[in-house]
């Protein structure tokens, strides 16, 4: 009988005898991984977020009125704290997008590059994400104001400090300076891992260059000789066509299609109708595009439905089948903006920018009426209407580069919203019982911010001005 | 218990028989009381010569010699000794022993101690106490019947049971009780995804506890504190269910159990509904609804040019036009052409069949058999239960299968060999939806309907047609469902499948060296499979789908303990053990959809997919801990008791360094009824004890790995995960300290159990949430540190003991007060779930406040503390101001007390036993109160305003309500504001502190009547050894309630997150009956 215990005995100590340590690797995932795929997930990311049609990430057509919504009009109301949108905002711009380009950046800047073509496509690596992170740090600190960001991506910096909005802000406009300079077309880059351009680098020279442009002006009523400054060097090689414009070109299945097809289209939820804001001017003005933005509710009929009440949804346009396809492609920057940037710095004048106004405005709505499918005589004939034409259109620059600009940017709410403030036009339509300067000018910190990094938070708060959606930023001067 | 002791006293005693000159002597061994004693042995002293009593406690025996002794012993009976003479027959009355000194129960590990030795808390609840309404999930019997013992139970058809000893110690991980089943921990995790526990929707699939089979369980000892379970290291912080199961006896039994259980909804759990009005969120000012009234869509349907009220359908709330039989409108039927009503309007009343029509009856039956059996050498039993549960919902059916076998034999004199094998087979078919959920018709029920909408007629137009024929449309052009699918569609289409098949079991040889020193040697082992199947038919709302989980569980343990019993001296006893185990975890699953939807309908095949199915999540992880440990009990004359124990453990998914912890614990006991004589004393004792145990990390929290999404079409992808791994975790610790006095009184007619505790938890392990700006949501880290202190008491009273006639009273309290001392640096609060719970709520942990504070947005208060309304020329004037921040401390869901009242009354052969069961205090947030109230669905939004007109009347009718508050320069608020379906109720009027309610109850929990038949008549019918019948309640009354329209106990799921309520389902009253034989 002894030998049973004998044999118990060897049983267990065999067994504890296993590597403790290692029966806790997870054998299902990677712990090295090619940087480059993080890059290809965090541009993904950043396309998804500013895409997304979802009430509880991305409202920002709502505050552009964009759309409006149908039943549930607790947001458009601008109760946005309910599904706290403001964290999973910022959520989703640090973690899925900031994280992964930091992460793939330091990945990348480990690799030994051994041939000289190499060190340069190293290098040509580095400037992109770069550039990446700069764009999507110029969301963050034009929709909160000051931002963790020198202390921010790091893990043992639990409480980040939030910098100076207008600081933060230069120094983006510095390292995108510095990374045109960086970019070196005579190698590629990440080749098929960057979705948008291929890693070709001259595109991306563009993009950083428009993406200058684009800042130059948000700053230009603050800061008019920086703007000049940074304008006078950027606008000379930016977008000059449709073909330059920064798209993801979403696939027909998931989880790779539009979030907008996913948000309105599989949920078969009803929520949105477009809202008089955008229907009525571009009734009034025969807008070609029409049929691309938005559905007729009888042919040739469009009906805007009321901001801030309840809509009923058969009875006005809604987003179109074009927009809610599952392959929809996305824009992040595309040549009319550029153009209408153009003809701002050219009416704002100071600036060594060609051409007239009236003739980068005039691009402007020819690139936007012939990428979304009118034809460039729809788009001439568009343009001739007294209440189009630049040059006989009665008001401020401001109100007609507005109205079209705003016209032209439909579906990026982020991108209308940042230009109404900027702009303050078009007029939008304050919901009943609201008042029109209550109308938000950026997005409050996220609560958790507020809890867990509270110090940093309260003074980021005060310094700003209050953590409230009323609060201007300090670019936004009207 | 009893019966095992019984069986090794019956070991020591070897039938001999065939004796020169013997007679036949025939007995009967009684209680005092004169009631039979069954299984008493009854010896020839200085002879190994004996045999035991049978039921009616009657015994035979040969003696020799003209005046043989003889010795009789039944457990809990003083061992009595009586000269036979030449008497043939005789009766013996046995004395009552003093139970206290002679209870056995079941400690860690399985060894059995005294209960006078232990320094320790521990409650036993029998068999008969457990079962008693024969719950199919053992862990909802125990409610109320152990002092500081929190159960929270659902309605769902399986649903999971949330079980807590002595207070939350665990931010994050678990703070289930460890359950251990004849030594052997037994998996008690759910696989409720975090959604789930979060309410957003999901099946709640159970608790693995759930497996054990009642009726295969002797009793049930409950280990609270960590001395007691100190011997079980990282897995004794929150306490151990030990569960005994039953062991053969002598001879052979057959138990035979038949019975079934009916529930009826308690009305008092299911919304009130007003009847008053229907589909739409009406407000005068809003302009969403064509007809001229502004209640209705006006469309011409009939085609005659003529525009025609229709009802809007989409709207999923009550706050439309005014029922009026006179008025004809077009509803959802009138947009089916399978339908009588196609293009025919209905006269405009509220629905004959409201939502409680829905709702069936559940049944459940129940068969169980077990045999068992044994002899000299050993015993084996048997069990078989079979359990059918029919759920509340259409096509609900929850089926079990449970079957077990032990046995146990001696091989030689001092080896003995034992394997308990148990297997249990669970098919779950249509479990209920959970949550903010489509699959769940309670969300609808609760938060989101038209009071139009007819039932009954929705289960005809399913039946008609198998299709989803909704009545929630989008729009007359386009009549789709829009949010809810045509409810019996969903049931009977949508259903989802799961199975689970487990065994789980031991094998052990136990070596007597010398009769005090044995050896132990055990290996055991629980393992299931399971699998869950979730679909989504073509025609329903949402894309069609296939989605099946299949995962495997596993868990080995190796024991290897010396036991050493040794009474020294007449003083002095020792106690030993010297033990070591390893256990080894492994937990797999696999989890596939398919994507873009179903190619051919109903195939529910992942080939079945339009689009190719994306990669599966697989998971894959391992633990193990290597423990040794000792055990050292010094005894001085049933008088003082010392017990020291330590373990070492070693755990596999801390780093190395820090792998490596010891748990000490300390306990004294002090029997005083040794010193102090009291007549009215029967026994006494004083205990205090130390311990220090501690919970591990979980398993791969030490190394980051990068997620892998599906790639970007050729392109690959890859992510850094949301949670930072830590490779310098150490173990979290419990630190407990526990005093208490036994005492019992009048010949232990009165008994009393008091217990203080007081532990403290540090160093948790947290994924604590940090500042997004890190690029992490949370971080795994070693922060905080949390107090549970409390008092328990039992008191068991017996008013009325004569022949005939007992009552006994058995109440059960326990007060817990746990206060989060520390967080760490620059966090106030730590989130449980890793979302803003619907409604604006978070549940988590804030800093000086009780585990499981409540927060949300809050009124705004003026200095003297009454709720401020918006000014006359702001925004919504009369209307509640709302804090902006939801940061505001609004509830807490831990309870002040709990408690527990059995009264168990028998006259002759009948036994009444009822058990009140309730909670006081701790908060429940509703979301179904919160969105039901501002979609105008309850009886309450029809009320009468203090105009005495009906609030939902027009402000300028004298209709509206004057919200009580002030303004906010303190005037006592006089702006009457209207009511309507966007302002003025639930969510849309008030912040979210206003549907936290007071969760206490009482509750008449358990009532059982049960039958013996007599004696006498079973003599009679010879195949029979007894027939019990009982009448058996559950869940009968909720007697006392501050929760309108649900139940306050009713839960999400088992887990942390406790205290929210979306889409619950009412409570049923079950009635039963059973039969048992005993062959």
């Amino acid at each position: 009988m002894k030998k049973i215990f004998v044999y118990i005995s060897v049983l267990v100590l065999a067994t504890s005898c296993t590597k403790l340590s290692s029966l806790n690797d997870d054998p299902k995932k990677a712990v090295v991984v090619p940087g480059e795929m993080l890059f290809s997930s965090a541009e993904k990311s950043l396309y998804d977020n500013l895409m997304s049609n979802n009430v509880n990430l991305n409202v920002f057509r709502l505050l552009a009125q964009y759309q409006a919504q149908v039943t549930y009009i607790t947001e458009s109301r601008y109760d946005l704290g309910t599904r706290n949108i403001p964290q999973a905002f910022w959520q989703a711009l640090y973690r899925d997008v900031l994280k992964d380009l930091s992460a793939g950046k330091a990945l990348i800047k480990a690799d030994s590059a051994l041939l000289p073509a190499d060190v340069i496509i190293k290098k040509n690596k580095l400037a992109i994400i770069d550039i990446t992170e700069a764009y999507t740090n110029f969301i963050l600190v034009t929709c909160y104001g000051n931002i963790p960001y020198t202390e921010a991506m790091d893990i043992n910096k639990l409480d980040p400090k939030f910098d100076d909005q207008k600081t933060v802000y230069y120094d983006l406009l510095d390292r995108l300076k510095a990374d045109v300079a960086a970019l070196d077309v005579s190698q590629g880059s990440f080749g098929s891992a960057d979705l948008i351009y291929q890693g070709n680098v001259a595109s991306w020279i563009k993009l950083a260059n428009s993406i200058r442009l684009k800042m130059g002006l948000v700053i230009a009523d603050v800061d008019n000789a920086k703007a000049v400054e940074v304008i006078n060097d950027a606008a000379t090689n930016v977008f000059t066509s449709n073909a330059d414009n920064a798209i993801l070109k979403y696939l027909s299945s998931e989880p790779n299609t539009n979030p907008i097809w996913v948000d309105l289209v599989k949920s078969k939820r009803k929520d949105y109708v477009i809202p008089t804001t955008l229907v009525d001017p571009m009734n009034a003005t025969n807008d070609p595009r029409r049929p691309f933005y938005y559905t007729a509710t009888t042919p040739g009929v469009y009906v805007g439905g009321v901001y801030g009440s309840g809509n009923v949804y058969s009875s006005y346009s809604h987003v179109s089948a074009k927009i809610t396809a599952p392959d929809f492609e996305a824009i992040l920057i595309d040549y009319a903006e550029v153009e209408f940037a153009l003809a701002e710095a050219v009416a704002r004048g100071g600036f060594s920018v060609s051409g007239t106004a009236a003739d980068h405005y005039n691009k402007g709505i020819t690139a936007s009426i012939t990428y979304w499918g009118g034809s460039a005589a729809d788009a001439a004939t568009f343009i001739a209407q007294p209440t189009v034409d630049y040059t006989k259109l009665s008001g401020t620059w401001q109100s007609k580069i507005g109205m079209q600009k705003y016209i032209a940017l439909y579906n990026r709410g982020y991108d209308a919203w940042l230009e109404w403030r900027r702009l303050d036009y078009p007029i939008l339509n304050a919901p009943v019982d609201i008042a029109y300067s209550n109308i938000p000018v950026r997005l409050t910190y996220p609560v958790s911010e507020q809890n867990l990094n509270k110090t940093q938070y309260d003074a980021a708060a005060a310094a700003i001005g209050g953590d409230k959606v009323t609060t201007k930023l300090f670019w936004d001067k009207f | 218990m009893k019966r095992a002791l019984l069986f090794l006293t019956m070991l020591m005693v070897s039938v001999t028989l065939a004796f020169a000159q013997q007679r036949q002597i025939t007995g009967k061994v009684t209680g005092a009381d004169g009631s039979p004693l069954p299984f008493a042995t009854v010896q020839i002293k200085g002879t190994t010569t004996g045999t035991t009593t049978d039921q009616q406690g009657s015994f035979k025996l040969a003696v020799t010699g003209s005046n043989p002794v003889l010795t009789i012993r039944s457990v809990g009976f003083a061992t009595q000794e009586i000269t036979l003479g030449n008497s043939n027959a005789i009766t013996i009355k046995l004395k009552e022993e003093d139970k206290n000194l002679q209870e056995v129960v079941v400690t860690a590990l399985g060894i059995t101690r005294k209960k006078n030795e232990l320094a320790y808390s521990a409650q036993t609840v029998s068999a008969e106490e457990l079962n008693r309404t024969r719950d199919p999930n053992v862990v909802n019997s125990l409610s109320g019947k152990v002092a500081g013992l929190e159960v929270r139970r659902n309605s769902t058809m399986g649903g999971s049971t949330n079980i807590v000893l002595r207070g939350n110690k665990s931010f994050q991980n678990s703070n289930q009780a460890l359950f251990v089943v004849d030594g052997v921990p037994i998996d008690n995790s759910t696989t409720n995804t975090s959604d789930q526990a979060s309410g957003r929707g999901g099946f709640d699939y159970g608790n693995a506890a759930a497996d054990i089979n009642p009726d295969d369980v002797q009793s049930i000892n409950v280990l609270k504190g960590a001395a007691a379970a100190a011997l079980y290291g990282s897995r004794a912080a929150n306490g151990v269910i030990m569960i005994t199961t039953k062991k053969g006896r002598k001879g052979l039994g057959v138990t035979v159990n038949v019975g079934g259980t009916l529930g009826t909804m308690d009305k008092s759990t299911f919304p009130k509904y007003q009847k008053q009005y229907g589909a739409g969120y009406y407000d005068q000012d809003d302009s969403r609804y064509e007809s001229p009234d502004g209640h209705f869509l006006y469309r011409d349907i009939d085609g005659d040019g003529q525009k025609d009220l229709v009802v809007p359908m989409s709207e999923d709330a009550s706050f439309g036009a005014k029922f009026d039989p006179n008025l004809m409108v077009y509803n959802y039927r009138s947009f089916d052409p399978t339908s009588p009503q196609y293009k025919k309007p209905s006269p405009w009343v509220a629905a004959a069949h409201d939502p409680s029509y829905f709702f069936k009856n559940t049944t459940t039956s129940n068969t169980s058999v077990s045999i068992d059996g044994g002899g000299d050498q050993g015993y084996f039993k048997l069990g078989y239960t079979k359990t059918i549960e029919n759920g509340m919902l259409p096509n609900a059916k929850l089926a079990k299968d449970m079957l077990n076998f032990g046995a146990s034999y001696n091989l030689t004199s001092k080896l003995t060999a034992s394997a308990a094998v148990n297997m249990s087979k669970v098919d779950g078919k249509g479990r209920y939806g959970t949550g903010y959920d489509e699959f769940n018709p309670m969300q609808g029920f609760r938060q989101w309907w038209e009071m139009n909408v007819d039932v009954k007629q929705q289960q005809e137009d399913y039946e008609r047609t198998k299709l989803n024929k909704s009545w929630n449309l989008q729009d007359p052009n386009n009549p789709v469902p829009i949010y809810t699918d045509n409810l019996y569609f969903m049931r009977y289409e949508n259903y989802e499948k799961d199975n689970r098949i487990r065994y789980f079991g031991n094998v052990a040889l136990n070596y007597k060296i010398t009769n005090w020193m044995n050896l132990l040697g055990r290996v055991s082992m629980d393992t299931y499979t399971q699998s869950q199947e979730e679909r989504n038919a073509v025609g329903s709302k949402n894309t069609s789908s296939y989605s099946r989980y299949d995962g495997t569980f596993g868990e080995y343990n190796y024991d290897l303990l010396l036991n050493i019993d040794k009474e020294i001296n007449n003083n002095f006893k020792f106690t030993g053990l010297v033990g070591g185990n390893v256990r080894n975890t492994r937990v797999k699953y696999v989890r596939e959809e398919t994507n873009g939807g179903l190619v051919v309908p109903k195939l529910y095949s992942l080939s079945n997919s339009v689009n190719p199915i994306q990669a599966p999540v697989e998971a894959d992880s391992a633990l193990q801990v290597n423990g040794i440990f000792a055990s050292v009990g010094l005894g001085y004359k049933k008088m003082l008791f010392l017990d020291l124990t330590g373990r070492r453990d070693q755990s596999s998914t801390l780093p190395k360094g820090n792998n490596t912890y010891y748990y000490p614990s300390a306990s004294l006991g002090f029997v005083f009824s040794e010193v102090v004589h009291a007549p009215w004393l029967s026994y006494g004792k004083l205990r205090v004890n130390y311990a220090q145990v501690g919970n591990s990390a979980p398993a791969q929290a030490l190394i980051d790995a990068y997620d892998k999404p599906s790639g970007f079409g050729s392109v690959p992808l890859f992510s850094v995960p949301a949670t930072k791994a830590n490779a310098h975790l150490k173990p979290e610790q419990t630190k407990s300290f526990e005093t208490g006095v036994e005492a019992s009184f009048f010949q232990n007619r009165v008994s009393l159990d008091v217990t203080y505790y007081s532990s403290k938890s540090i160093d948790q392990i947290l994924r604590l949430p940090v500042s997004r700006a890190t690029g992490y949501d949370q971080i795994y880290i070693n922060a905080g540190t949390i107090s549970n202190k409390g008092v328990e008491v039992s008191l068991n009273v017996t008013p009325v003991k004569t022949r005939d006639f007992s009552w006994v009273v058995g109440v059960n309290w326990s007060k817990n007060k746990s206060k989060v001392l520390d967080l760490p640096s620059g966090v106030d609060f730590i989130q449980l779930g890793s979302f803003t719970l619907q409604g604006g709520i978070t549940i988590g942990h804030a800093k000086n406040d009780a585990y499981g504070v409540i927060r949300g947005t809050d009124f705004i208060y003026d200095k003297s503390g009454k709720k401020v309304v918006y000014d006359a020329d702001g925004d919504n004037p009369g209307y509640y101001e709302k804090t902006g921040s939801a940061n505001n401390v609004i509830g807490n869901y831990t309870p002040d007390w709990i408690g527990g009242i059995t009264n168990t009354l028998r006259y002759k052969d009948f036994a009444l036993s009822f058990l009140v069961d309730m909670k006081h205090g701790g908060d429940v947030f509703s979301l179904d109160q919160y969105y039901g109230q501002g979609t105008g669905i309850y009886a309450s939004s029809v009320r009468l305003n203090d105009n005495g007109k009906n609030i939902r009347d027009a402000v300028e009718d004298g209709g509206g309500i004057i919200f009580d508050g002030v303004t906010p320069d303190g005037k006592t608020n006089t702006q009457r504001v209207r009511v309507s379906g966007t302002r003025g109720l639930g969510y849309n009027g008030f912040p979210s502190k206003a549907f936290v309610y007071d969760a206490s109850f009482i509750k008449l929990r358990e009532v059982s009547l049960t039958y013996s038949l007599p004696v006498s008549l079973m003599s009679h019918i010879k195949t029979f050894k007894g027939i019990d019948i009982s009448l058996l309640g559950r869940n009968l009354w909720i007697i006392h309630k501050n929760l309108p329209d649900a139940d306050p106990e009713e839960n999400l799921s088992a887990g942390n997150i406790q205290g929210y309520q979306s889409g619950v389902y009412p409570t049923y009253r079950t009635f039963g009956c059973n039969v048992r034989f005993r062959f």
